[in-house]
């Protein structure tokens, strides 16, 4: 009984890429959730595109006369302890943010799905040593990883980058392996190697476009993932270099007049929660969309 | 276990020794602190002959990992000018402590929690704490720290801001530290338990008559474990590299706090310590868990 | 008398914005010592009702109508009431028995919880269980105990199922395909534990099967479902010998020794039911009176059958 059930869902849940848009777009509609947080999405990744247009304030002008302000109409998140408007460099740190974070999870799923091709799909040696190399990659906490680089590379936009997507690359290898590993066993991908297809061919027409949903979800949960880190990396002075306007940093600022601007410490945090919490959301949507089986049943 | 740790031992070496400025530089900085400027060429070659500086890398390494393993020298501190292992003896306890209270807070707390979660799947309280889930797993854990002490100890007076050795400051830190591994356990327990509360053992063992709470402690508890048991090894390196910032913030004297410092201080040999050191408990803790697994799950230990 | 009444039993499950009808209005009664089968294609609501009847099946679940067991409202009863008839007088043998074992747990631990449930003495209850292992013809039934499910075979797998469902010999059995996935060795032990069973034990059991040969062996009775009604009801050397229901007629066919003429086409979506008989539109004697209007249960020489031209057959 159960299996008829079962084999309902699964023939609803699409494993063909040609399915993917339509239908996937048609079931992201019906779920209010990530509708609502892809529409913060587009507003917060609009902002931040927008930003030297829209914010109030030049992000890095001081005006020590009006420093540790709490929020009031001229300044309606209130100002830093240089004077500096909070919501300027808020909406100029969701920038920094946003366009890091992109860097590396482009860097780390690019590098990630070619280590993770060659490794499933060559297997042998090949597998042998970059499943090795993950593996080492993998057994660093991220946090103390990326510190570690950032000690010896030094702050620094470029930096921050290369150190996250070198800790960040290795989760989307490992799941492209697997990926890679079950993909090659079904029929389509058998039939072609018999037909004589190139290994690159297959790969790219097979391969790649039938693990790619799989990956994009992993990359839209790290997404929020990388966020974090920029943020714990800046607020421990290991990040950005100091006059770059990033919520880490800011926090990191702010936490010295806690006592009596309490403001500064709130709303860099919930700008960098409220992110999260949108990828987040995003993330866990599309893997219950892609895999449908994901929750059991219930209890009297 | 061992030989992943052989290689996070070379990366870490030659990731420190890449630094540009080079290492004998760095320790004629140190020490001439505020005469910086004055550090000559001849000096340079100088400290660099005496600590065979000059040699290549690989082999500066080998003579590391051979003192290492000889005599247990893993390195002298530029700044502190005392051998790293005495320093990370001295810190690791307070690392231990912190880490260890918060990973029994999270199993504890986030076990029960989901599976109280996945009991009233759908109703008010389930959709309550699956909200703060998403929140627990989405805030920066330097954040809540900062909010703790905006609360606890400015607003309340009820915990000191910062400090360590009493109970009293353990909570905030702790708090802090085990919130977001709390909701990410309870986040996956919850998914189990509901996933082993559909299959078929549950609803025979309810058709044999057994009340709720028998079926969830024996049938479903062992059961819905098996992932959540991952999922806690794996929290335990967030939790170590949460642990940086929260000693930061609290003022901790572990491990995770003199890592930061010393890569300000650009401390070479005390950051590959407490690398090392981090990397070391975090494999022996998944070590544990694979030890677990197995020992729960007898299809793997009778194959 | 009869032990078990359903009346007008109807389960849907609730799919997105619609309704999956699984069972709809199903009547029968299961007599004291009888073995009442019920057999259909996959998918026809068999395993819905014999979970129904225990109120197993999962929360979302709209169950309508009742079950009367001794004349009492199964449905009616608190859930404590309910559990001390679970297991007791009415016992689930499970589809499927190799996902019906806890696979952490060590065989024994299964088989003595439910004595320790109802306050009876575990050795005790274990030496009956190990008679009855033993009985069921499973050798060396101590050892058997102390190893985890995924260490026995399908077919020991099974007995030790049916050994648990029988712990108190329970007035009622139900037993869900208890020859599904089983390899044709393991179908013919089955077979005979069946009539063993029915033989050593001779209680009343609900026997839900696609297995037609099982079912003429050991049933008394049988009813024939088709997209969650029953179409066919009477005799069991009635209903597999001399069929009445054009589906039924298919279903004899479609068996092997038959000639093996399949049933062709497939259930209607269970979401949109098709007007009329919801078989027309595989049946090979449809009329246009069938297009119209859905046939009603009628009595015919002593069985029951839903079919407008149950009379011409
Ligand atoms: N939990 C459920 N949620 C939704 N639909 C269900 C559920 N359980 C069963 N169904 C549906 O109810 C219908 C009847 O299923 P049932 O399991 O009773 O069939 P069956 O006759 O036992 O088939 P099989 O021979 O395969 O065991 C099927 O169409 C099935 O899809
Ligand atoms: S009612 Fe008509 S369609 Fe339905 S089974 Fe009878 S003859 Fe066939
Ligand atoms: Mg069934």
């Amino acid at each position: 009984m159960d299996n008829v059930f079962a084999n309902r869902l699964r023939k609803k849940s699409f494993s063909l890429p040609e399915a993917y848009g339509s239908q996937f777009a048609k079931r992201v509609f019906q779920r209010k959730d990530m509708l609502f947080a892809l529409a913060a999405l587009l507003i917060f990744a609009g902002l931040a595109l927008f930003a030297p247009f829209i914010s109030p304030y030049d992000p890095n002008a001081i005006d020590l006369k009006n420093k540790n302000l709490g929020p009031s109409e001229e300044h309606i998140l209130g100002t830093d302890y240089l004077g500096r408007d909070l919501l300027s460099r808020i909406l100029i740190g969701a920038r920094t943010s946003l366009s890091i974070a992109s860097g590396v999870v482009l860097v780390s799923l690019f590098l990630g799905t070619a280590a993770g091709c060659a490794a499933g799909y060559y297997g042998g040696l090949v597998d042998e040593s970059i499943s090795r190399v993950i593996d080492i990659f993998l057994s660093f906490p991220g946090v103390i990883f990326a510190l570690t680089i950032m000690g010896a590379l030094g702050t620094g936009i470029f930096n921050l980058m290369l150190a996250l997507s070198i800790v960040h690359w290795a989760k989307y290898a490992r799941m492209m392996r697997g990926q890679v590993l079950s993909i090659k066993k079904q029929e389509f991908v058998l039939s072609a190697i018999t037909g004589g297809a190139g290994d690159f061919y297959i790969i790219r027409k097979h391969i790649v476009p039938n693990a790619i949903a799989t990956l994009l979800v992993l990359a839209t949960i790290d997404f929020g993932h990388v966020i974090l880190s920029i943020a714990t990396l800046s607020f421990l002075g290991i990040g950005l270099p100091a006059d770059v306007p990033e919520w880490g940093a800011m926090l990191s600022a702010g936490k010295e007049f806690m006592r009596t601007a309490p403001y500064q410490t709130i709303f860099p945090g919930l700008a960098i929660t409220f992110i999260v919490i949108i990828f987040s959301i995003l993330g866990d949507g599309m893997r219950d969309i892609l895999d449908p089986n994901h929750e059991g049943g219930e209890i009297d | 276990m061992i030989l992943t740790l052989f290689a996070v031992c070379a990366l870490t070496f030659f990731l420190m020794n890449v630094i540009p400025g080079g290492t004998a530089e760095l320790v004629l900085k140190h020490t001439l602190v505020g005469l910086e400027d004055s550090v000559s060429k001849e000096q340079v070659n100088q400290i660099s002959s005496r600590y065979n500086l000059d040699d290549p890398l690989y082999i500066q390494f080998f003579r590391w990992i051979k003192e290492a393993i000889v005599t247990g020298d893993i390195g002298t501190s530029y700044v502190f000018k005392k051998p790293v292992l005495y320093l990370l003896a001295l810190r690791l306890p307070a690392t231990i402590q912190l880490a260890g209270v918060s990973m029994v807070i999270a199993i504890l707390a986030g076990v029960s929690m989901g599976i109280y979660s996945a009991l009233k799947e759908n109703r008010i309280s389930d959709h309550i704490l699956r909200i703060v889930t998403l929140f627990g797993v989405s805030m920066p854990g330097f954040w809540v720290a900062l909010l703790l002490i905006l609360i606890f100890s400015l607003k309340l007076k009820l915990a000191p801001v910062a400090g360590y050795g009493s109970l009293e400051n353990l909570f905030l830190p702790a708090a802090a530290l085990s919130l977001h591994s709390v909701a990410a356990v309870m986040r996956v327990t919850r998914i189990s338990m509901l996933e082993t509360l559909g299959q078929e053992y549950i609803r025979f063992a309810k058709a044999k008559g057994l009340p709720l709470w028998k079926i969830v402690s024996r049938h479903a508890l062992k059961n819905a474990m098996l992932p959540v048991i991952t999922v806690i090894g794996f929290q335990m390196g967030s939790l170590l590299g949460g642990a940086v910032v929260i000693e930061k913030i609290f003022a901790w004297p572990g491990i995770g706090s003199l890592l930061v410092d010393s890569i300000s201080a650009r401390d070479l040999p005390v950051v590959q310590g407490c690398v090392l050191a981090i990397v070391t408990m975090f494999l022996f803790v998944h070590f544990l868990v694979d030890m677990l697994y197995t020992h729960l799950d007898p299809r793997i230990r009778y194959g | 008398m009869s032990l078990l009444e359903i009346r007008d039993l109807s389960v849907e499950f609730p799919a997105g914005e619609n309704t999956v009808k699984a069972v709809s209005h199903v009547f029968f009664n299961v007599r004291e010592g009888e073995t009442f089968g019920i057999i259909g294609e996959s998918g026809s609501g068999k395993s819905v009702i014999g979970l129904a009847l225990l109120r197993l099946l999962p929360a979302n679940a709209n169950i309508s109508g009742a079950v009367l067991f001794h004349g009492q409202d199964l449905f009616s009863l608190r859930p404590s009431e309910l559990r001390k008839i679970r297991g007791k007088c009415i016992s689930l043998m499970p589809q499927n028995p190799a996902g019906a074992l806890n696979p952490v747990l060590k065989n024994r631990l299964q088989i003595e919880e439910v004595f320790e449930e109802r306050g009876i003495d575990k050795k005790e209850g274990m030496k009956k269980s190990l008679r009855l292992m033993k009985k069921l013809l499973l050798k060396d039934p101590e050892k058997l105990c102390d190893l985890y499910p995924h260490q026995l075979s399908g077919g020991m797998r099974q007995r030790l199922v049916a050994c648990m469902s029988l712990s108190f010999e329970p007035e009622l059995l139900i037993a869900d395909e208890p020859t599904k996935g089983l390899d044709p060795e393991a179908k013919e032990g089955a077979v005979e534990l069946f009539t063993k069973i029915k033989k050593e034990y001779g209680k009343t059991m609900l026997l839900i099967t696609h297995d037609l040969d099982l079912a003429l062996e050991v049933c008394d009775r049988i009813a024939v479902m088709y997209a969650g009604e029953i179409v066919e009801l009477d005799k069991a050397s009635k209903v597999l010998g001399t069929p009445l229901h054009p589906y039924t007629k298919g279903l004899v066919r479609a068996q092997p020794r038959n000639g093996l003429v399949p049933l062709s086409g497939q259930s209607p979506s269970r979401i949109s039911l098709p007007e009329g008989c919801l078989f027309h539109e595989r049946c090979r004697y449809s009329g246009i009176e069938c297009f119209r209007k859905h046939p009603e249960m009628k009595n015919h020489k002593g069985g029951w059958i839903r079919c407008h031209f149950q009379s011409l057959q």
